[in-house]
């Protein structure tokens, strides 16, 4: 095995802080996303929360918050491929590959870039559903922020060896496009698993989606309440999220090592 | 009116080449009616919406209409940024002609999109009798149009495309939340008052009342007021779209 050296560190970093930076330049992005989360969350879901008949010990409204918010870490998330595509199409990738970066840390960069980048663009919207919660326990806010930021690693990791396999821009956005739409539908982020549970096919595809995992998780850790709703135990939420991010960076930079090279952009 | 049917018929083409996205769209206009029916219309009160299949199947209608005639805004702003639009300027086509082949042309889309989901709302809410099916035709022309010029026009604001796909986002969601798609109107009222009034004047909520009407969900609808509005809605979207597409298809840099 060889030695990591503290060159090696310096340029992991320079990789993750060139991922970072870029959200300096997307301000107004970030404020207009913020604007339509807001807005969601407010007019679409006090109103559709009006129209559900209650659940016992549940308010629709809470488990839609934490629910739209997953849905929305993931999406973000899902959006660097659109960002890495756009790179292939202007060189920034063959420039990646020039640098006089070692394959290993330039791969582990992107992820932890791509992740960081990923997870900081949500903050914003987190504060806004932390005010609306209002948690009572500042470990469980800790705990949340780490499952955030595992899961946009394991979403950003998915997303990097999806692109960097198809190499086709019309390929990465219809890709994107179908498993952005299809993953949030077939999960609990909208519906609590005892509603879904009545179709058992749905029911299997939420229990094994990820998405379901993290807005659950998220839902024990600031509505207790919600235990007995829960797809999963927490403890197989926390395997299925760490299992995500751990199996899915490791793709990634797998794919970044071995398999990417200059070139080949459809 | 030959080179706007030519313009329109070159972006209609062009439509086909995204069959996959089209697929896609599909697949996911119609699991929103089957997850609504099979999972939502058991979470929902029914004092408020007795059968919300019923409800919402006019909706997704709009909806459809709407995110289809959209779709041609993402094209013209990658053509304003990798600098097409300098080619389209340079054929042998008056301006009005381009812009309004252009507006056709997403027009059609969604006209073509939308047809299926007509069919799909016969089957789930009734058949519309002869003077309905007129209702149905000019809401779809008129809501397509209005969506087709907006969503064009707002594709050149900018060159970036991070930011030609936020503020279409932004006008999509705005459009789709103050809507009665997915809420009654009593609904939106109970949580945000008088609002509800400004909500019920959206062309996506006044397209959805028409569809209502027409497919026999209510009677409780003004045809010829809400028609008139549409109206006034699509004359005033096209017109600011016109100006505003052809001031950035033309400005510099």
């Amino acid at each position: 095995m060889r030695a990591v050296s503290s060159r090696d560190l310096v340029d992991l970093l320079h990789v993750i802080e060139w991922d970072v930076r870029k959200l300096r330049r997307q301000t107004l992005f970030v404020a207009m996303r913020t604007t339509w989360f807001i807005l969601q969350v407010i007019v679409f879901g006090t109103s559709i929360s009006l129209l559900v008949s209650s659940f016992p010990g549940l308010n629709y409204y809470d488990f839609y918050l934490l629910g739209v918010f997953t849905a929305l870490v993931y999406s973000v998330s899902i959006a660097r491929g659109y960002e890495i595509a756009d790179e292939f199409d202007e060189g920034i990738v063959e420039y990646h590959l020039a640098l006089p970066v070692k394959r290993s840390t330039l791969a582990l960069g992107r992820v932890l870039g791509g992740s960081v980048a990923s997870f900081l663009f949500t903050l914003p919207m987190y504060a806004f559903i932390m005010f609306m919660i209002r948690p009572d326990n500042a470990f469980y806010v800790l705990v949340s922020l780490a499952a955030i930021y595992l899961f946009s690693a394991g979403v950003v990791g998915l997303v990097i060896t999806v692109v960097l396999s198809v190499k086709s821009t019309d390929a990465t956005d219809i890709l994107m496009g179908v498993i952005d739409a299809l993953l949030v539908r077939l999960s609990t982020v909208f519906y609590p698993a005892p509603v879904i549970a009545k179709v058992l096919p749905y029911y299997y595809a939420s229990l094994a989606n990820p998405i379901s995992s993290v807005s659950d998780f998220l839902r024990v850790l600031f509505l207790p309440e919600y235990v007995v709703y829960a797809s999963l135990p927490p403890q197989g939420q926390v395997a299925y999220i760490v299992g995500l991010a751990v199996g899915f960076s490791y793709l990634a930079i797998y794919v970044i090592s071995h398999k990417l090279e200059a070139g080949g952009w459809r | 009116m030959k080179s706007v049917l030519v313009i329109a018929a070159r972006d209609l083409k062009r439509f086909w080449s995204y069959r996959f996205w089209l697929a896609g769209q599909i697949v996911m206009n119609v699991a929103d009616i089957v997850i609504f029916g099979l999972l939502f219309n058991n979470m929902i009160n029914r004092s408020l919406i007795p059968d919300y299949i019923k409800f919402v199947t006019p909706g997704i209608l709009s909806l459809a209409l709407f995110i289809s005639s959209f779709s041609i805004g993402r094209e013209v702003g990658v053509e304003l940024r990798r600098e097409v639009s300098d080619y389209l300027l340079s054929l042998p086509v008056s301006r009005v002609e381009l812009v309004l082949g252009r507006f056709t042309g997403g027009a059609l889309r969604g006209l073509i999109y939308q047809s299926g989901f007509i069919v799909l709302a016969m089957l789930l809410v009734g058949v519309p009798s002869g003077y309905a099916w007129l209702v149905v035709a000019y809401t779809s022309i008129t809501l397509s149009f209005a969506m087709s010029g907006l969503s064009i026009a707002l594709s050149t604001v900018t060159r970036d495309f991070n930011l030609q796909a936020t503020i279409r986002s932004v006008v999509y969601y705005v459009l789709f939340f103050f809507s009665n798609i997915f809420y009654p109107p009593r609904v939106i009222a109970a949580r945000f008052g008088g609002f509800a009034d400004a909500v019920a004047y959206s062309p996506l909520s006044i397209a959805t009342s028409l569809y209502r009407w027409a497919f026999g969900y209510t009677s409780e609808v003004d045809v010829a007021v809400d028609s008139l509005l549409l109206a006034a809605w699509t004359a005033v979207l096209l017109l600011a779209s016109y100006f505003l597409y052809l001031r950035n298809l033309t400005k510099k840099g």
